[in-house]
Formats: C-alpha cells, sequence, structure tokens
C-alpha cells in the first residue's frame, strides 16, 4: 500500500513539473519583433535586384536559345502581384519605425512604395492602391485605384518624401545600399520623381499633372531637390563573394548555354563602335582567332527569328555568348536600379522636350561617360567614342534613347522596356517569323489568375474600365494615351 | 482499500434480491418449455441442463452446497415453472426470475461453516498459449465474476470447492474447480464455429472484434517477415481495406500511408509514436498491427486519433519453456519490372550535332540535351567506317593540340545494367522468450542490411528488444518494454528530379553514345579532388562521382519503451499507470565534392551537418472498473489522465566552400560557417473516459468523451471536449437465421474529435506571427515578415463522422464479407483562405471551409476447399474514398480551381487552348496556344484501391501470393515529360526528328488555328461570346523544337497519366520441416520459405511504377527474389 502513495506521489511531483500552457505561446525560435533597420535591409536587396535576363529578351539584347520564350517572342500573358509581397515588408518597416520612434525611415519608406507601385501600375495599369496592404486591417480583396491617381499618389510620396529628409536627419541602419547616406537617398528620391515624371511625357497636357512644371521645379532647384551627382551615388546593390550575397547570375547554367547576345544590339554596338560591347560579349565561336577588340569577331542571332533558325546559326559558331564574367565572376558588377547615366538621359530628354533649360549635349556626354566609366572604358576610348558619336543637333530624342538604351544591359530592370514603349524608340525588331501576338510587341500583361479567384469583382471591375477588349496584353492603358 | 469489495458488491446484490422476492413472476415461467429426467444429479448439472434448453441463466445466490444436493426430477415435456418446483421442494429453495436469470436460494438459512474465502490468480491461454483477454471468469453460482487483462491474467475471490465457468465467444466453455492450489493455467479450446478474433483497440484494450461498433482489420506478424519490405508498414500494402500505401521506389523513404485519405497514428503498444518512423521496428518483433479505420476507433487518443490508427503490437513471451526463434530472410533485387526505357538511336548533343570541346555545354556540345546526331551512322570517309566526332574521352593529339573525333556509336545501350548492381535485403532476427508463475520475458536482437542498387549505397538497421511483465504481488503487475534501434549508412541515394539524381545523370541525360564504364576513373587527372571528369560538367554529374563522392550519411538512435503498472483493487477494479517515451538522436552529414553540379551551382565543396534531439513522454493513469453481471451482462468502464510533452531540438550548420578539397570538416570551412538551430515544444493534457456494456452476448455499445487541452493554439481557446459512440448488434445472437446463415452482425458509429494544429508534423508555432531571418548581406543582419495574416482565436478544428457497417459469415464461418460505409465532415478546419495579393498577404489562416470525406470499404474472405490436407483461403480488399469541399468561407465562390461541391483531388494544369470540339488550337508559329487559364485534366484519387490475397495450404507446404493495385486517378509522371523533352523517349524516334536533325522543319502539330474572330472570357476563364473561325493547322515546325517547347503536352494530356495497376506483391512458399523428422533434434519446428516481392506490374502507365502515387523521377523499380528460414528451438 506505501508503495500505491509513493506511486500517487510520484504521479503528482511529475505533474507540477509541467510547462504552463500560456508558456507554449511564444515562438522561441524566431522573433515577433523587428527593427526598421532589419527590414530595411530585407526591402533593399529585392527592390535593387534588377538583373532580369526576360526584361534582356524583351528588349532585344539576348535571345534564349532553348525554347520558344514568351518575354523574346512577345507572346507573353499574365504577370504576378509580388511586389505588394516586398510592399508587406515596407509596411512592416513603417510600423516598426513608428513603433520605435524613428521617423528616418518613413522617408524611405515613401519611397519604396513609390518604387513597387511604379512597377506593378507600368505593368497592368490600374491596380489596388488605397485599399491595399491593408490585410491585416480586414481588406482582403482590396479595390483598384485608378493609374492616374496612383500616379499622383507617388508623385507626392516622393515629393513628401524628399522634404521629410533635412540635414539634421538621423542617419539609418542597416543600409546597404548607401551605408545611411541620407543625403544620397535624398538624391535618388529626386532622380526617381524625375523618370516618373519622364515616364508620363505622353501626359504632358494633363493639368492635374502639370509634370512640366514639376520637372522643371526639381532641376530648377538643386538645393531642395539633390541630384545624383555620379556613379558614386548611383542606386545600386553591390555583391559579395558570401553565400546568398553572390551575383544574381553567378552559376547560371542557362545564361552560360542557352542565352545567346542579340544580333540587332550586336550590331547597333558594332555600327557605333562602342567598347562596350567588349565588356558585354564574348566573341562568336567562328571568329574566335581574332583580337578580343575586333568588331568583328563578335555577332548575334535574331530575337525575332524562329528557334530552329537560330539553333542552325548557333550551332555554326555566328552568335556571341554573353560575357563569361557574368556566370562566372561571383560578385561581378552591381545591380543598379537607377544610376546616374539614367538620369543624365532623362534631363537631355527634358531639355529636348522643353522642359528644361541646359544644354542636352552636355547630359548626353556625361551620361554616356558614366555608363562607359561603369564598365571600365578608359576615358581615351571614352573620349573617342563620343568624338565618334557626337550628340546631333537634328533628330536628337533617338540618339538619347539609343544611349539609354545602351546602357540599360543587365540593369534598370523592365525600365528600358517601358522606355521604348513610351517612346517608341529604338525600334524592336519583330521582323522575324517566331514572333507571335501578330507581330506586335505587347504594351502590358494581364492580371494575375489569383485575383480572378480571390478579388474577382474589383479585378473586372478595373479592367472594363480600362480595356474595352477585355484584360488584354495589346490594350492601352492610360498612361499610353497621349492627352 | 476495501479488501472486500467484491463481497461487499455481492452482499449488496443479494439485498437487493430479497427485496423483490415477495413480487416474483412466475407466470413467464410456465411458458417455457422444459424437459428434464435425470436420476441422483447434483443440483448443479440439473441447472445446466435447463440453461441449455432455455435462454435462462440460472445463478445461486449463496454457498451452503446447495448445488451439489443430489436431485431425481422426471419431468419430460413440462415447463420451466414445474420443473423448478419439483427441485425447490427436493433441495429446499427458494427461487426468483429476474430478466433472463433465475435467483436461486436456500430456503432454510443453514448456518454451515463457510469455507474460508481466499484469491486465486491464474492466465487464460489458447491452444496455442497465446494470452487470452477479456474472457469472462464466473463463479459459478454466484453472480462474481471477472475478466482477463490483457494478458490473460485474472483473479477472483473464491472458497475451495466454487467452480469456476470460463466462457469466451468463439472458444468451448470450461468449467474448473477450486482446489488448494491457489494459480491455475487454463487453455481454451477453439470453437468450431470461431468467431473470435481479438484485435488490440484504443488504449491498448483487447477486445473480440465481434463487439466492435467500428471497421477494424488486423494483420498477424506472421504474415509479415517472410517476404520483406525494408519497413514494416510497407508490408501491410493491399491488406487492409481502406489503407492506402504509396510504395517509394527509392532507399530508404517513407512510403505515403493514407488511411480513408488522411495520414493515421502509428501506436506501438498503446503509446502513441508521432515521429512515426517507420524503420524503426522490426517486423520480426511485431505480434500483430491492428488497422483502426476510423475516428472512433481512436477517439481516445484524442485529436492524434482522429485519422484512425495503426495499432503495432510486439510480441511477448508465450509458453513456460524456453523458446529461442531464429528468422533469416534474404531478397535480392535482380530485375526490374518498370525502369525508363530511352532509345538508344540518337546521342548527345542538339539539331544533330555534336562535339565535345570542354564539357561546358554549348554551342556544338548542345547545352545538354539528347537531340543528337545519330547513332552507328556509316560514313566511309572516317578511320572507323562510322560516323566521327570529338568525345569527352577522345585522346588529344599531340600536334595539333586538338581532340581526336572518335566514332559515334551506341556504346550505352547497357548504362543502367552496367551502372546499378544487385541490390539486397537481408534481415537476420533472434529472440528468447520464457515465462513463469510470476511472470514472463521475450529478448530480442535483429539486424537488417540492405544493399542499393546504387554503388556505394547501403542502409543498415539493428534492433534490440526487450519486453517483459511480472507480478509484482498478487494485486500489482508490471509490464515493461524497451527498443533500441539504430538506422545508420554512410551513404543513400538522393532523390527527386535534378542533378543529384542517379537516373537522372545516368540515362535521362546521359546519351547512349556514353558508355558509363568510361566514366569508372571520375576525376580529371591531375586535378583529383577539385574537377569531376563527365561528358558535361555544367549540368549533369558523373554517377560514379556522385556515387563514391557525393556522400549523404545517416545515423539515427531511436529508443522508445514504455512501463506500465497495474493495480488489481478487486476483481473488477484495477488501475493502471502507464508511461511511454520515443527518443531519437539524429545525426546527417552531407559530403558535396569541388565541381559537383546542382541546379546553378558548381560546388566549391561543401559540408552539412544536421542534427536533431527529439523526446516525447505520455503519462496516462486509467482507472478501470469492470464487471461481468452474467454471461448476458458485461459493463467495462474506464476513466483517465493524460499528460504529452515532446521536446524537439534541431538544428543545421554548413560551409559554403571548403579550402582543402576532400576534407570534411566544419573547421576547413573557407568562409564563416552558417548555422540555424531551433526547439519546439508542445504539451497536451487530457482526460477522459469510455464505457462498454455487453448485453446478450449480441448487443454491445461503447460510448467514450475526451477533453484535451492543448499547447498549440490560443490559450482561450486551447480546451475542448469530444464524444463518440459505437454500437455492435450481433443479430444472429438474436434471430434465428437459416443454417448457413452463420454470422450476422450490423455496427455503427457516430464520433467527433477535434484538433487544433494544422498538421501533426508542422512547425509547432506556425500559427504564431513572427519574422524570420532575412539574408545576411555582407554581415549586416535582416528578417522579413511572413505572408500569413493571423487569427488570434483560431478555435479547434473538428471532424464529427459516422460509419456504418455489415459483418457476415456464411456456409460454417467458411465464407465472410464485410462492408463499411462511412462519412466525415471537416469543419472549423484550420486552413489557409487565399486573399487578394493586393492585400500584402497570401493568405489568411482562419477557421473555415467546410470539407466531405466518404468512402466504402469492403473485405471478404472465403475458404472454397478444405478437404483433407488441402485448404484454400482467399481474402479480397476493396476500397474506395472522395474528398469533397461542401463549403467556402468568407462567402467567395471559389477556393483557388475549386466549387463549393467539387471534389478536392482535381487536377487543374497548364494547357493549350482548344476549340470548342477540343482540338488543340496552334499559334501563327506552328506550336500550341497556350491558355490563359488553367484547366481540369483529371482526378487525382484512385476510383478504387484492391488487394486479393490467397493462401493454399497442402500438408507441410503452404502458398501464399498477393496482388493488388488501383484503378484509376491520375499522376503527373516528370519522368516521361523530361524524356520528351530531352530527347530520350522511344517515341522521339521518327522521321521528323531525321528532318530536324537534317534542319528541316516537318512536323505539323495536330490541330487548328485561328483564322479570324476572337473568344472573350469572363473571370473563371469561362468563354462568354465567341466568333472564332478555324482551319487545320498547316504551320510545319523543326520537330526537335516542338518537343522542347511542348514535353510532347499536347498530345500526351500534358504527361498526366492514369495509374490504374496490378502488381504481384507477394508470393511465399514455405515448407515446414516434418515433425518427425525433428524428432531427436533440439529444434521444436523449422520452416523454409521461397519468397518473392513485387513480381510483376500490369499498368499501362509508361516508363513508371504507378505504385509510388507520384513521379518525380523516381528510382527503377526493382523486382525481389529470395529465402526466409525459421528455425525454433
Amino acid at each position: 500500500m506505501r508503495k500505491i502513495y509513493t506511486v500517487a506521489t510520484l504521479l503528482l511531483i511529475m505533474a507540477a513539473g509541467c510547462k504552463k500552457f500560456e508558456d507554449f505561446q511564444i515562438d522561441p525560435n524566431k522573433s515577433t519583433t523587428a527593427t526598421p533597420d532589419l527590414l530595411l535591409n530585407t526591402v533593399e536587396q529585392s527592390a535593387f535586384s534588377v538583373l532580369d535576363l526576360s526584361a534582356a529578351l524583351a528588349t532585344r539584347q539576348m535571345v534564349f536559345t532553348n525554347s520558344v520564350s514568351n518575354e523574346q517572342y512577345y507572346g507573353w500573358t499574365r504577370a504576378g502581384f509580388n511586389a505588394y509581397s516586398n510592399l508587406r515588408q515596407v509596411m512592416k518597416m513603417e510600423q516598426e519605425a513608428n513603433r520605435l520612434g524613428k521617423p528616418e525611415y518613413l522617408p524611405l519608406v515613401k519611397f519604396f512604395k513609390a518604387w513597387y507601385f511604379l512597377q506593378l501600375t507600368n505593368t497592368f495599369g490600374d491596380v489596388p492602391y488605397t485599399e491595399a496592404l491593408k490585410g491585416d486591417g480586414g481588406i482582403s480583396s482590396p479595390v483598384y485605384d485608378k493609374q492616374e491617381d496612383i500616379f499622383i499618389a507617388i508623385l507626392k510620396d516622393l515629393d513628401d518624401a524628399n522634404a521629410a529628409i533635412t540635414s539634421s536627419t538621423t542617419a539609418v541602419q542597416g543600409d546597404i545600399v548607401f551605408g545611411g547616406k541620407m543625403i544620397k537617398w535624398k538624391q535618388l528620391i529626386n532622380s526617381l520623381s524625375l523618370r516618373v515624371l519622364m515616364s508620363l511625357s505622353l501626359k504632358e497636357s494633363n493639368t492635374t499633372l502639370n509634370i512640366k512644371a514639376k520637372f522643371a521645379n526639381i532641376v530648377n532647384h538643386p538645393d531642395t531637390y539633390p541630384l545624383m551627382t555620379g556613379n558614386g551615388d548611383n542606386g545600386q546593390l553591390t555583391f559579395y563573394d558570401l553565400q546568398g550575397n553572390r551575383y544574381t547570375h553567378y552559376n547560371d547554367n542557362d545564361l552560360q548555354t542557352a542565352y545567346y547576345m542579340e544580333e540587332t544590339f550586336i550590331d547597333l554596338l558594332k555600327g557605333l563602335k562602342d567598347p562596350r560591347l567588349f565588356t558585354f560579349a564574348e566573341k562568336a565561336p567562328k571568329y574566335s582567332s581574332l583580337p578580343d577588340n575586333d568588331f568583328s569577331a563578335y555577332g548575334g542571332v535574331k530575337g525575332s527569328a524562329p528557334i530552329s533558325e537560330n539553333n542552325d546559326r548557333v550551332v555554326a559558331g555566328e552568335a556571341s555568348k554573353i560575357k563569361s564574367r557574368y556566370f562566372n565572376n561571383p560578385v561581378n558588377e552591381p545591380s543598379v536600379a537607377l544610376g546616374y547615366p539614367e538620369l543624365q538621359f532623362i534631363l537631355a530628354e527634358g531639355v529636348i522636350r522643353g522642359w528644361i533649360g541646359g544644354n542636352a549635349a552636355d547630359y548626353y556626354n556625361k551620361g554616356v561617360t558614366a555608363s562607359m566609366q561603369f564598365y571600365g572604358i578608359s576615358q581615351p576610348a571614352i573620349d573617342a567614342y563620343l568624338t565618334l558619336n557626337p550628340y546631333p543637333v537634328t533628330n536628337s530624342l533617338p540618339a538619347v534613347m539609343t544611349q539609354k538604351y545602351l546602357s540599360s544591359f543587365l540593369s534598370g530592370g523592365w525600365q528600358m522596356f517601358y522606355e521604348q514603349r513610351r517612346t517608341g524608340m529604338p525600334v524592336f525588331d519583330v521582323s522575324g517569323a517566331g514572333v507571335l501576338n501578330n507581330k506586335k510587341i505587347p504594351v502590358r500583361w494581364m492580371y494575375p489568375e489569383t485575383e480572378l479567384q480571390n478579388n474577382q469583382q474589383h479585378v473586372s471591375e478595373a479592367i472594363s474600365r480600362q480595356y474595352s477588349a477585355g484584360d488584354d496584353i495589346n490594350a492601352l492603358m492610360w498612361l499610353l494615351k497621349a492627352e | 482499500m476495501p479488501k472486500h469489495g467484491g463481497v461487499l458488491l455481492c452482499i449488496l446484490l443479494s439485498h437487493v434480491f430479497l427485496q423483490g422476492f415477495a413480487a416474483s413472476a412466475r407466470i413467464d415461467l410456465q411458458k417455457v418449455p422444459c424437459s428434464v429426467s435425470v436420476q441422483n444429479k447434483p443440483l448443479e448439472e440439473v441447472f445446466e441442463i435447463i440453461e441449455k434448453q432455455t435462454h435462462y441463466s440460472i445463478v445461486c445466490m449463496d454457498q451452503s452446497g446447495l448445488m451439489s444436493k443430489k436431485v431425481n426430477v422426471n419431468a419430460p415435456n413440462a415447463t420451466l415453472e414445474k420443473v423448478l418446483q419439483l427441485l425447490a421442494t427436493q433441495a429446499t429453495f427458494n427461487y426468483k426470475c429476474l430478466d433472463n436469470n433465475i435467483i436461486i436460494r436456500a430456503a432454510a438459512a443453514q448456518p454451515a461453516e463457510a469455507p474460508e474465502e481466499k484469491t486465486v490468480s491464474g492466465k487464460i491461454t489458447d491452444a496455442k498459449k497465446q494470452p487470452l483477454p477479456g474472457v469472462s471468469i464466473m463463479v459459478k453460482g454466484t453472480r462474481r465474476g471477472t475478466i482477463t487483462n490483457d494478458n490473460g491474467d485474472f483473479q477472483i475471490k473464491v472458497q475451495e470447492g466454487d467452480v469456476l465457468t470460463i466462457f469466451f465467444t468463439g472458444y468451448q466453455s470450461q468449467q474448473v474447480t477450486v482446489d488448494k492450489t491457489n494459480t491455475y493455467q487454463i487453455t481454451l479450446l477453439d470453437d468450431e464455429k470461431k468467431l473470435s478474433e481479438v484485435v488490440v483497440t484504443a488504449l491498448g484494450i483487447k477486445k473480440e472484434k465481434a463487439k466492435l461498433g467500428y471497421a477494424a482489420q488486423e494483420v498477424k506478424g506472421a504474415d509479415l517477415v517472410k517476404a520483406r519490405e525494408s519497413n514494416v508498414i510497407s508490408s501491410l500494402t493491399g491488406k487492409v481495406a481502406g489503407l492506402t500505401i504509396h510504395n517509394t521506389t527509392d532507399l530508404f523513404q517513407d512510403p505515403e500511408i493514407s488511411l480513408r485519405g488522411r495520414k493515421p497514428l502509428i501506436v506501438i503498444d498503446g503509446i502513441p509514436d508521432q515521429s512515426a518512423d517507420l524503420f524503426k521496428i522490426n517486423a520480426d518483433d511485431v505480434e500483430s498491427m491492428t488497422v483502426l479505420k476510423g475516428a472512433s476507433a481512436s477517439a481516445l487518443y484524442g485529436s492524434i486519433g482522429q485519422n484512425g490508427a495503426i495499432m503495432i503490437t510486439t510480441k511477448r513471451a508465450g509458453s513456460k519453456d524456453l523458446s529461442v526463434e531464429f528468422n533469416s530472410s534474404t531478397q535480392f533485387q535482380t530485375s526490374f519490372i518498370r525502369i525508363p526505357k530511352v532509345q538508344t538511336s540518337y546521342g548527345n548533343g542538339f539539331k544533330g550535332q555534336y562535339t565535345y570541346i570542354d564539357g561546358s555545354g554549348s554551342g556544338p556540345e548542345g547545352s545538354g540535351w539528347i537531340w543528337g546526331p545519330k547513332l552507328d551512322q556509316r560514313d566511309a570517309t572516317t578511320p572507323s567506317g562510322y560516323f566521327e566526332t570529338p568525345q569527352f574521352n577522345s585522346p588529344v593529339d599531340p600536334n595539333t593540340g586538338k581532340l581526336v573525333p572518335l566514332p559515334f556509336l551506341s556504346r550505352g545501350k547497357d548504362n543502367v545494367k552496367n551502372f546499378f548492381r544487385t541490390g539486397v535485403i537481408s534481415s537476420n532476427n533472434i529472440s528468447f522468450t520464457k515465462s513463469g508463475d510470476k511472470g514472463s520475458f521475450r529478448a530480442s536482437a535483429s539486424h537488417i542490411y540492405q544493399q542499393g542498387i546504387v554503388p556505394n549505397t547501403d542502409l543498415k538497421n539493428t534492433s534490440f528488444n526487450m519486453a517483459g511483465n511480472y507480478n509484482l504481488s498478487d494485486a500489482f503487475s508490471m509490464n515493461a518494454r524497451i527498443s533500441y534501434n539504430k538506422e545508420y549508412t554512410h551513404n543513400f541515394p538522393e532523390t527527386g528530379y535534378g542533378p543529384t539524381n542517379y537516373l537522372y545523370n545516368l540515362i535521362l541525360w546521359t546519351g547512349p553514345d556514353i558508355d558509363v564504364r568510361d566514366l569508372r576513373n571520375y576525376w580529371v587527372p591531375g586535378k583529383e579532388g577539385v574537377q569531376q571528369r563527365h561528358y558535361n560538367t555544367s549540368y549533369y554529374n558523373n554517377p560514379y562521382f556522385q556515387a563514391y563522392e557525393y556522400l549523404r550519411g545517416y545515423n539515427k538512435d531511436n529508443t522508445f519503451g514504455s512501463v506500465d503498472l497495474n493495480y488489481q483493487f478487486s476483481p473488477s477494479f484495477s488501475a493502471k499507470f502507464r508511461n511511454g517515451i520515443n527518443e531519437y538522436g539524429l545525426n546527417r552529414n552531407y559530403d558535396e565534392p569541388k565541381s559537383y553540379i546542382g541546379y546553378g551551382n558548381k560546388s566549391r565543396g561543401q559540408y552539412t551537418v544536421s542534427t536533431g534531439n527529439y523526446f516525447d513522454i505520455v503519462s496516462d493513469l486509467v482507472v478501470d472498473f469492470n464487471h461481468t453481471f452474467s454471461s448476458k451482462f458485461k459493463i467495462r468502464a474506464q476513466a483517465g489522465g493524460s499528460n504529452y510533452y515532446r521536446n524537439f531540438k534541431y538544428g543545421t550548420s554548413n560551409t559554403d566552400g571548403l579550402t582543402i578539397p576532400g576534407f570534411y570538416n566544419l573547421s576547413n570551412s573557407a568562409s564563416p560557417v552558417l548555422a540555424t538551430n531551433a526547439t519546439e515544444e508542445r504539451r497536451t493534457r487530457s482526460f477522459y473516459g469510455l464505457v462498454d456494456i455487453e448485453l446478450y452476448n449480441a448487443l454491445y455499445f461503447s460510448v467514450t468523451g475526451r477533453n484535451d487541452k492543448i499547447s498549440t493554439l490560443p490559450v482561450a481557446n486551447n480546451s475542448f471536449f469530444y464524444p463518440s459512440l459505437t454500437g455492435a448488434v450481433v443479430i444472429s445472437q438474436l434471430v434465428k437465421l437459416p443454417e448457413w446463415f452463420s454470422f450476422l452482425k450490423a455496427r455503427g458509429s457516430l464520433s467527433r474529435v477535434s484538433s487544433g494544429t494544422l498538421n501533426d508534423n508542422d512547425y509547432t508555432y506556425s500559427y504564431l506571427p513572427s519574422y524570420s531571418k532575412g539574408t545576411i548581406w555582407n554581415n549586416t543582419p535582416s528578417l522579413t515578415y511572413g505572408d500569413v495574416i493571423y487569427n488570434t482565436s483560431l478555435r479547434p478544428q473538428t471532424s464529427d463522422s459516422w460509419e456504418a457497417g455489415v459483418d457476415t459469415k456464411f456456409f460454417g464461418n467458411r465464407v465472410g464479407l464485410e462492408v463499411t460505409y462511412f462519412q466525415t465532415k471537416d469543419y472549423n478546419n484550420i486552413v489557409s483562405i487565399p486573399v487578394s495579393l493586393g492585400s500584402g498577404y497570401a493568405s489568411r489562416l482562419e477557421n473555415g471551409n467546410v470539407y466531405q470525406r466518404r468512402g466504402i470499404e469492403i473485405v471478404a474472405n472465403a475458404n472454397p476447399i478444405r478437404k483433407g490436407d488441402f485448404r484454400w483461403d482467399v481474402m479480397v480488399n476493396l476500397s474506395t474514398y472522395r474528398r469533397y469541399l461542401k463549403e467556402i468561407s468568407g462567402g467567395g465562390n471559389r477556393l483557388n480551381y475549386l466549387k463549393a461541391g467539387d471534389r478536392t483531388d482535381r487536377i487543374f494544369t497548364n494547357v493549350y487552348q482548344k476549340d470548342p470540339s477540343g482540338n488543340v488550337i496552334y499559334n501563327t508559329n506552328g506550336f500550341p496556344l497556350a491558355d490563359n487559364f488553367k484547366r481540369f485534366v483529371g482526378n487525382q484519387d484512385p476510383d478504387w484501391i484492391y488487394g486479393i490475397e490467397n493462401s493454399f495450404s497442402y500438408k507441410n507446404f503452404s502458398l501464399r501470393f498477393l496482388v493488388d493495385g488501383r484503378i484509376g486517378g491520375m499522376i503527373y509522371s516528370t519522368t516521361n515529360q523530361k524524356m520528351w523533352w530531352g530527347g530520350t523517349n522511344p517515341g522521339t524516334v521518327n522521321a521528323f526528328r531525321d528532318d530536324a536533325n537534317a534542319g528541316k522543319s516537318t512536323y505539323v502539330g495536330k490541330g487548328v488555328v485561328v483564322t479570324g474572330g476572337a473568344a472573350t472570357y469572363d473571370g473563371n476563364g469561362d468563354i462568354t461570346s465567341d466568333t472564332r473561325t478555324f482551319a487545320t493547322n498547316t504551320q510545319a515546325v523543326n520537330y526537335i523544337d516542338y518537343m522542347t517547347n511542348t514535353s510532347n503536352g499536347a498530345n500526351n494530356n500534358y504527361n498526366y497519366f492514369s495509374q490504374t495497376f496490378l502488381k504481384l506483391r507477394e508470393v511465399t512458399l514455405t515448407w515446414r520441416v516434418p515433425g518427425k523428422w525433428l524428432k531427436g533434434t533440439f529444434f521444436h519446428s523449422a520452416d523454409v520459405s521461397a519468397v518473392g516481392r513485387n513480381l510483376l506490374l500490369f499498368s499501362k502507365m509508361p516508363n513508371v511504377d504507378p505504385d509510388a502515387g507520384a513521379d518525380n523521377l523516381q528510382t527503377p523499380s526493382t523486382r525481389s527474389m529470395g529465402f526466409n528460414v525459421n528455425l525454433k528451438f
């Protein structure tokens, strides 16, 4: 009997040793709070990673030979809403900054909101904006805002962000792009404002937007609106030879074996005797015995040609591969999201359009020089190039756009595609038999299928108010309708 | 403690009867026919005669020797009333009828000295010395009785001279007179009409199957040891209706088990094993496995048991003699029943071109495709007389420094045969058992060695097992078991599609121009340890390099066991305290040599170590009351409390590059070592109870209830109650059925089970919002926030189930049929409800959606021939299962692609557009036109799952074979898709391919092109208007381009195939050495078997064994043959 009591006592002791249920309500392996710097790092990593090979296909800079690429042959359909996922991190950064009383992060919050909503609206047209990102506030099927309203809001956010950064603003932490130098953020914010305003060039007469005046106001008030002053101010992500920090296409087998340079792009570089060709491409196998700096050693295949035609030419050794550093060098070059050369070309276009005064040739030269410096071209070579290809007095916009195009190789994400969509410059080749979509370059993407499932009413409203023919890749969004 | 509890109860009952005596209803007894003629027989025997003639039990209330009084009665064709009156007069007693009992009490108080009361104990076994639990023991002439426990043991308070009546359905009743001895070994003999299959039910309670209100099926351990599988659960394939086992062909991979569509709980000797390691249990130690199919069956395990349970009962000692058993089984995997059949006509390359340059795989090297030149082509201009091209093994011409062209021949036709080796699975087990008056003991040791078909791969599995029980005192007994198991291998193959898969490197992406034997030296000379030698070093790995240098070690130590303490307060009242633990320590290592190819990863040499430590303990305190009031009324009640605690700690460390090649140690890391670790803890506290009632040996009811409090829900909602009710009616006991209709039972159950975790194996804290670690950028840390909106007031999810079934037996039990229908409603499911990504999130974690699962299970068995020494038995299992989405939460009309009412296994995939008559629409470029919406292509779940087992025995020979399979249901085949895509599918050998190699575009896809008009779609993808006009597609394309773009999807249902198959799963031919040969030797018995597994496969699905239920480039399916020897000493 005593033994029974002993067992009972032991049982009680064991029961008393148990952890309380309340104590299990915290995840011991993860943090439930964050500081904004930790989120800023995450946001920067994704926002500044813009090395998209699809964009290189769509902008006729590269060609894929393994199968029919929808980007290359303009047969794409839907795009995704992943930018909202990145915006969630931005929103969390905002929440944590407010919680901890760190207002220095808030201008960056506005910048990144502008950054991602631009991507979204450029891709689709109308997208959820005012009701977006409120899932934890109970809005799980947000309404779609008109593209015009989104652009107005983006411009306002950027303006506010610029105003919010002063010389006394505390430096942000966790900043892997600018190391907390707030003036550089200010420069980037204003440079983005100019990019946005220029992207609205078809809306020159829209008085609500008043883009011309806004553009001029920024350029003419460098004290209030400082801009990037050189490649050192580029909004770019630098890679490191550390796990997860390497160049996006490091070790990319497809890039090594199935991507080739596009012929019109190579021909353009060859025609201009552009030394950047030697940093972009390898010699074609057929001409491998020629010296590296011989322009005729390089070739490409046509993005518009049927795949079998390109295969034949590849097998014949006519096509250049991308320079091996793009897949062999773990660090390679930074990923430039918005750089100084692009800013100079925007300013040159501003002068050409008469939005601002100043010397367009000067901007052009600075842009070309900065782009070539980025690729390590020597100053004498740059000078020689500018002598050979000076800023043209007449018909100067195509030259500016061409230089913008050349400086966009594996940089800036889809920006160059949007620039071409806006200006038609340079012309992307659709002459080949492989091009889909009735030989048209699509001007947008269809909304994601998940929206039809989870937010059908709002997406349907947005489609019907914008596009009479339905959700179509050839339908013109508000942005592309001149007024 | 109430030492005289039994006596008290008896007195109490007597009191009740005395009160009732005045108003006895004798009228009924006059209607009962009774015919008795005896001379000088004890009253006891007369009562037995009466009991046999009528359905009344006669219970004697006192011990005055009344029963041994001898009487004379001559009353043919009388009534029971008349007979009793005659007897009462002679033997002087009063009697009374109470329900179906006749209570007898001596008329006059006889103060004769009562013999001293004592407690006797005993063990009841069957003829095979297996203990019988749940056997009723009554003291004859009293209402006192008890039931044997799980070990067949019982104790009862009696007086010398009392007669114990032992009855158990399915066995012949027996009577034992108590003498001076205090322990009794009683063996019950089989009744010819054997009904009683004893099965293990929840909490380890053994019950006769005939009494269950739900479906359960048992498989004997003896059926599992001969034709071996590497894990014991796979051996259940085809043997249990409703249990689907997707057997993987890969070495050391868990099969996917689902019972009625969900993963069941694994229970070992009453202790749930949620770590569910199927490899840690050795089949040699398994006495039986019982599959409890529904929620009712396992409701007592709580939430974790809601999907049914597989109850594994391990072996215990039986006989008193020392018994040594040795079992040895060896099987060889000598051939394949299904292997990807690749073409051997064309080699590596692309568009008919191939020139090896440096293995980087581009340009004339063909990007790694198998769309190269035709092999064995005559060419008079070359030295060999065949087409020649530089290849990876070409010598370098010392004069030119260039590679010397070699003939392009089909040298790699037998790569599979040349690379794979014979797999072996060998298992040896020895066990020792002995039992005595006080207890029993069993110890066993076993070792399983499995040699993989891939060189340098294996799996070893060693177990030690000890189990015993001991009666510490008359009332206090103990039952304990401990098992230690080690699973270990220095290398086992990686699975899944990709450069880590052997088939990927061996046949899918190695053209038949390459003889794998040429790759045996796998280092580039001079670059040993740094660069592998292969024909393509940017996409693929040399299979030998992979086998000998890319090593995946696995070391797991499992310890699991339990200790039960049982205290018998009185014959009907006991308490049990049970503790069970599961523990493991796991160490894994991943050695990745320099130059190893992963996707987009040319390794710089990597080393990863991962460890895990798991511990769980469940403690139950259960009080048990069981009482047999008569053979027609038994009750068992249990109430208990339980506490479950789990602790799981794990971590991983890895380097991102080794400084010294081939030295696998974290200290050899070139850059900082990355490491993570985590701890997960959970707890469940429960109270539960059950009441089982048995009436008239025909009506069985069971009610259970359980309240759980769990740690994986918000505290406000973490406690919940759920009940179950089951019932069974053995109609054949109540109603006179025709002679051939031996047995008929109807059963039904209702249950509710709630649970509070998304999935038991999910991350424990997945219901709590938190930040995850992001990528550290140049030493700056980061965090990310996940895409789930958390509901802070999640409630438990609940399943309400019911099932109904009929069990029948015919022709003296020679034919049997059991049919079960079940239906389950799953609601308040903790589910991820997708939301618009515009909300910033992907889903809400909510209680919501209603699903219904339902299905039918049929088990039939027959014994068509039983003649002399020959016997033939057949068993057939057949089942079907469906799951439907019934309601969608949040008012949406769709959940992803499903509408309310749809089956949930509908497959939607990216397809090509079709015209109204079903023709594929082609684009202007000659390739099929992608649809903007995913479309339905088939259902995933099979229509039927079946198994048929035949066994024959003749004298000393027995033969068993099992076929099983599935009918219907689609699976996606990665293997087939990649074969069409990559150029290895035999279907790609045709004239179009030759044209394509010659640079000609001659392939015209079968379908139409749109010549005008347009179609408009609504948001669901349905066409709202269609003005399109069509013409037949005439645009020719290059065949190779067509295949590399479509993988033949337009002609091949997008590589979804029906998984219908039939497999000859198991054949065992056993010869038992005749007993007379063993006389004089120390062997008790010996048998030898020839065995085979997976002998034949019939399936229309090409290249893949559909048994696995999925195909992500599976290991070829092997055929096993071997032998088994079993010796008993």
